[in-house]
């Protein structure tokens, strides 16, 4: 019984991942042939809403309280999601003024980016995704040895994308920050997002050197829940920065 | 002397001293490696100064169990802080209560300090002419007196909310309290980040940092633009906690309508504090990094946009004169009643029309960007929205009288600061619809009349407020009253005289006096009105002696009062005084509503009978 | 009952007299534009609204604290009143009703005051730290002072060349801020012929404060002459012509001609001197060097003076007006 859930929840992970792969495919060709920001801000929208859904639980935080005590470790449970969800809420403020910035400085234009690259560190964000989306699911069925694997490659992948904004796209992107505003909004933006990319990767360490030195079970897992939370937050900012920077409006000259 | 090094707050500044030192040196050996030139003051600096404030947190205390927790070590959940003493208020006490009174100090420290600034800049404004200060010192005493107010505001209402809430609600503390300590530790090396500005070359910009002009300032601007963005971190963080508390902690039997109606002022409050703050960081960073790394933003010459800065910034700072008057309103609505002995008049009303206050406030922030250059079309629906704030607003003044109205009322000190905040608030308010409207705005803008319409909504939404709420709660807090002879004193002088100061100060702002001038043009002949209103600050600044005096001399010798001096239903006030550390031993339900005074028999809180 | 009607009486009076009082004093500079006399006007509704609602709000306060107030040996609670719906309602969208017809007032009264003139002349507003500068670009004529015609619609397009300023003079009552990168515009009916004073209405640094220029009213008879004046008197020596520049501009505020120490280095002696830069380097000062600190201020730095103080004039001296600061400058051995 218990073997047919965890095999239906991981199922069902990536099919999600599936849709949110072919979804972004579908943004990169769209805004090479018909580049109507519209449409490319309607797809992170619904990429959006899939994340918050199947991968973040959102509607764990409307789950009625069985347990009224207000000590037990159910009760806070809630009150530590609901702790991290207002944070990622606050957080949520930062990037919509970075984009909000982005918009009025730059309007229809964009600045002269790798695609390739970009689709690259896309999809190295979204597959760490997927796999911290199995790390989680493993966890709350106890398998420990799977979890540690999967979040093992959640944080290699994490790393990654960090080597290939910072360390790649920065180094080629054809303007400084100090040069022109398509430089300055390109390296802010990036900048931050690199910054949370960075707090993740930190955060899921720490988790997995607990997690592997057992401190975590199958009822008890909260910290692995709020790093992999986090870590699809910040997944989620970039299905927005991604086509922000890269897809919408003509190539500033 | 040990025991002197092991108190957290003397730690944590060695640490800080430590860290800035440290920062300072990482960031010029990078430089050195990178091979520019090793020394530059500002990138180093603003690192010194980051660094410092992380090392103030690990020495003050406050991260110990969250590094024990990363590590995978047990943590305890409550720490019995009993015996520590007043040692506990020096530290990283994780007591809701000890938090607040540690707000509430920092807080009276920051107005002193402040208020300093401006009883120094206000000497020079008693005449016309330079007297004693440079343009620069008058530009950078005028900015740090506004900034430091505001972080003292801040500061104060964390005060009451952490120190209120749990107790209004029923809780032993807050849900996060180690979040709740970090919060408030985070604020003092970032009140110490914005002083060090004094000596770092100061600031002309006013609170405001607009840039271009900011990005040409010295560099005490970076300490500006670094202490807000720490101070406003903890507030995010304070809000959070408030939040989640009044969700998950409130007692058997409170639903919404019957929580205590500062309660619905805390939430209402913190909805904008914990979404609006980002954006002045935001706006703050990028002219830090446009100093730092050239990056444009606001560079027209690098196809940066100056007005952007403003959307951003005034996107957090209009909601924040909400978040800066909403607890005030709140706690006069709460302490109405008692002094009243009757209900809040129309109990929901009030509650809704908080919310409805941060929700509106979102809503208006372009007009305090009417001159600006902003596009044309935007100016009219925030002369709409920004007039509809009146609403929700009347709704609270009118729900003040209609608690009066057939009341039985008594004028004890805290009485008289709460109609004080009352009349003052009518003042700010009555003077907001000539300042919404942009023809009329278009004169008004940047004079002494926005000066005096801010020191009106302040005053009456904060500082009036605070000082009732304080010779209220002070009896809770230690056990003993403030003195009422010296705390009438304190209204006589300060009421009067700030009366006498705002309305001065918009008189002049109509005739043409600007604002943010060390100097004015004696054509003008404003001096008599500037006279008057140095002599009415020095006035308010001994009324705030006095109060001080009455505290520090309280503390000892004060009346000793530990049961319900107010006579109040409020849960607090049914258990001895000072509170006790638990907060309530025994737990107890609501069964009635909080302001029923008038009905006979009825009861707010009940509590349960020992097992 | 007996209450409502003491009050109201009360109210009415205390209206009254606020009002009476409020108007007896000078509470606003003379109007001096057609934009002023519209802003009055609405500053006078204002006064109206203002003196009623805080008659009603403070007679029904005062009068509650003393007529409810508890009086010696009196024990017990207030009346029990939790509230009332319907009043409730009323002080809910009476405000409500009141608001939207104040803000439809105040959208029409925006409209008034600009309202386009199309044969409105154009002159050009270009403000720096510390100084005003106008151009009349249908005369040829710059100055540092503005003179205006009474009676016709000025269009101020402006400009800065540093930080945000503001333009603002408070008989004219509207003000605009003058943002660099962009052309803010501000349109003037002057009414009354005077002298006034233009003051900086946007914290712009240090010398903020003495930020303010002469505005001059004059008869269409009397500006006419004053432009013909400006535009013959044009020195024909570049060295006078510099010398009146550099007075117009500002440069004098930073760079002293008598050798006296300023924000930026003296002109005394300056032309073929040895310069010393930041960067350690020599140059002489010749012309080539001149005309370049005047227009790319930040290139060659001159050591132990700050960099980015200087305003960006490269828009604003044309190659004329470089040339002759320059033949100035040479003046000064």
């Amino acid at each position: 019984m218990e073997h047919q859930h965890k095999s239906s929840a991981l199922l069902l992970g990536l099919l999600v991942f599936g849709a949110l792969a072919v979804l972004t495919a579908v943004e990169f060709v769209f805004a090479l042939k018909i580049n109507l920001w519209q449409f490319l801000v309607l797809i992170p929208l619904i990429k959006a809403g899939l994340v918050l859904y199947y991968y973040m639980h959102i509607s764990r935080l409307f789950e009625a309280d069985l347990d009224a005590n207000h000590e037990s470790y159910a009760y806070k449970l809630l009150t530590n999601r609901i702790g991290l969800w207002l944070f990622l809420l606050s957080d949520a403020f930062i990037f919509g003024g970075l984009l909000l910035s982005r918009i009025n400085l730059l309007g229809l234009m964009r600045p002269d980016l790798n695609q390739v690259l970009g689709l690259a560190v896309t999809s190295i964000l979204l597959i760490s995704s997927f796999f911290a989306n199995r790390a989680e699911i493993l966890m709350e069925f106890g398998e420990r040895k799977q979890f540690i694997l999967n979040i093992s490659i959640t944080i290699g992948l994490g790393i990654l994308f960090l080597v290939g904004v910072v360390g790649v796209e920065w180094r080629l992107a054809p303007f400084g920050p100090a040069d022109s505003i398509q430089g300055a909004i390109f390296y802010v933006m990036t900048g931050f997002h690199a910054f949370h990319v960075l707090t993740g990767v930190i955060f899921l360490t720490i988790v997995l050197r607990n997690g592997s030195r057992g401190l975590y079970s199958a009822e008890k897992h909260w910290a692995v829940e709020a790093s992999v939370v986090y870590w699809h937050f910040v997944d989620v900012v970039w299905f927005f920065f991604y086509p922000a920077l890269y897809l919408i409006g003509t190539l500033a000259k | 002397m040990r025991k002197f090094f092991s108190l957290g707050l003397v730690r944590g500044l060695l640490w800080q001293i430590l860290g800035t030192a440290i920062g300072i040196g990482i960031l010029t050996g990078i430089r050195q490696l990178l091979g520019l030139a090793p020394w530059k003051p500002e990138p180093a600096m603003v690192f010194g100064a980051l660094l410092g404030a992380m090392f103030f947190l690990y020495g003050v205390g406050v991260l110990n169990d969250w590094i024990r927790v990363a590590a995978g070590k047990e943590i305890q959940e409550h720490i019995d802080e009993t015996g520590l003493g007043w040692r506990r208020y020096f530290g990283a006490s994780l007591d809701h209560k000890v938090i607040g009174i540690q707000y509430l100090t920092l807080s009276l420290v920051l107005m002193v300090v402040g208020g300093t600034f401006a009883l120094i800049f206000r000497s020079e404004l008693a005449t016309t002419g330079m007297q004693f200060l440079t343009l620069m010192e008058y530009n950078t005493l005028m900015s740090l007196h506004g900034i430091v107010m505001i972080v003292g505001i801040l500061v104060g209402i964390a005060a009451f909310m952490n120190y209120l809430v749990p107790m209004l609600i029923g809780a032993r503390d807050m849900s996060f309290p180690r979040l709740n300590a970090f919060a408030f530790w985070l604020a003092v090396p970032a009140g110490i980040i914005l002083l060090s500005s004094l000596v770092l070359g100061g600031f002309d910009t006013g609170w405001t940092g607009y840039p271009p002009l900011s990005v040409r300032a010295p560099i005490g601007m970076q300490m500006f633009f670094l202490g807000i963005s720490l101070a406003g971190f903890s507030t995010i963080l304070g809000s959070l906690n408030i939040i989640v508390t009044i969700i998950r902690q409130r007692a058997p039997g409170m639903i919404p309508f019957r929580m205590p109606i500062f309660v619905w002022a805390s939430i209402a409050t913190s909805i904008i504090s914990l979404t609006a703050t980002q954006l002045i960081g935001l706006s703050f960073q990028m002219v830090m990094f446009e100093r730092l790394f050239g990056m444009g933003f606001f560079d027209p010459g690098k196809g940066g946009n100056p007005i952007l800065f403003q959307h951003l910034f005034w996107f957090y700072s209009h909601p924040a004169v909400y978040v800066f008057v909403l607890p005030g309103l709140g706690l006069i609505s709460e302490m109405l009643p008692v002094f009243a002995r009757k209900p809040l008049f129309g109990y929901k009303w009030v509650a809704i029309s908080s919310i409805a206050i941060a929700l509106i406030g979102f809503l208006v922030w372009g007009h305090h960007m009417f001159a600006s250059g902003m596009a044309e079309y935007l100016r009219v629906p925030f002369m709409y929205s920004t007039l509809l704030v009146a609403v929700p607003t009347g709704v609270k003044f009118f729900s003040w009288l209609g608690t009066l109205w057939r009341g039985k009322i008594t004028y004890e000190t805290p009485m008289l600061f709460l109609l004080a905040g009352i009349v003052v608030f009518l003042l700010g308010g009555l003077t907001g619809p000539p300042n919404a409207t942009i023809s009329t705005d278009l004169h008004l803008t940047d004079t002494y009349f926005i000066v005096g319409h801010f020191h009106d909504t302040m005053f009456g939404g904060y500082v009036f407020p605070f000082f009732a709420a304080i010779y209220y709660w002070f009896p809770k807090m230690t056990g003993r009253r403030l003195n009422e002879k010296l705390g009438k004193l304190h209204f006589w002088l300060m009421t009067p005289a700030f009366i006498v100061l705002s309305l001065a100060m918009m008189r002049v702002g109509m005739l043409g006096m600007r604002r943010r001038i060390g100097d004015y043009d004696p054509e003008l002949n404003f001096v008599i009105d500037h006279k008057i209103m140095t002599v009415a600050a020095f006035i308010i600044a001994l009324g705030v002696l006095v109060f001080l005096i009455n505290v520090f001399w309280s503390i000892r010798k004060g009346e000793v009062a530990t049961g319900n001096l107010w006579n109040s239903r409020s849960p607090e006030w049914q258990v001895p005084s000072p509170m006790p550390m638990h907060n309530y031993e025994k737990p107890f339900e609501v069964v009635g509503e909080p302001y029923d005074y008038g009905l006979p028999g009825s009861v707010y809180v009940k509590f349960k009978e020992s097992e | 009952m007996k209450h409502v009607v003491i009050i109201t009486i009360l109210v009415i009076a205390s209206t009254l007299l606020i009002h009476t009082g409020l108007t007896s004093i000078d509470l606003l500079p003379v109007e001096a534009s057609a934009q002023s006399v519209e802003i009055d006007q609405l500053f006078g509704m204002y006064t109206w609204m203002i003196s009623a609602l805080f008659s009603l709000i403070m007679v029904v306060l005062v009068y509650c604290l003393i007529v409810f107030r508890r009086r010696k040996g009196e024990t017990g609670d207030g009346a029990y009143i939790t509230g009332n719906t319907a009043l409730e309602v009323a002080w809910t969208a009476i405000p409500l009703i009141l608001v939207v017809i104040l803000a439809y007032i105040g959208g029409k009264s925006l409209g008034i005051i600009r309202r386009v003139d199309p044969s409105a002349m154009k002159v050009k507003v270009i403000a720096g730290q510390w100084y005003w500068q106008y151009q009349y670009p249908e005369y040829g004529v710059t100055s540092t002072d503005l003179y205006l015609p009474v009676g016709q619609q000025i269009d101020l397009l402006m400009t800065s060349n540093d930080v945000i300023h503001s333009f603002w003079v408070p008989e004219f009552r509207v003000k605009q801020d003058l943002v660099p990168g962009r052309t803010t515009e501000l349109r003037i009916t002057p009414t009354l012929i005077g002298e006034y004073k233009v003051r900086c209405a946007e914290l712009c640094g240090t010398r903020h404060a003495y930020m303010e220029g002469l505005v001059n009213v004059l008869s269409q008879a009397d500006f006419d002459k004053w432009i013909s004046q400006q535009q013959s008197a044009a020195p024909a020596d570049p060295a006078l012509r510099g010398q009146q520049l550099a007075q117009d501009y500002g440069c004098t505020n930073c760079h002293s001609t008598d050798g006296s120490q300023k924000i930026g280095p003296t002109w005394l002696h300056l032309y073929q001197s040895d310069v010393e830069l930041s960067d350690g380097t020599s140059v002489v000062a010749d012309n080539d060097y001149l005309k370049t600190a005047i227009v790319d201020v930040n290139l060659q730095i001159v050591k132990g003076f700050p960099a980015n103080v200087m305003p960006d004039f490269s828009n604003t001296l044309d190659q004329t007006m470089v040339e002759s600061l320059v033949a100035y400058i040479k003046t000064l051995k």
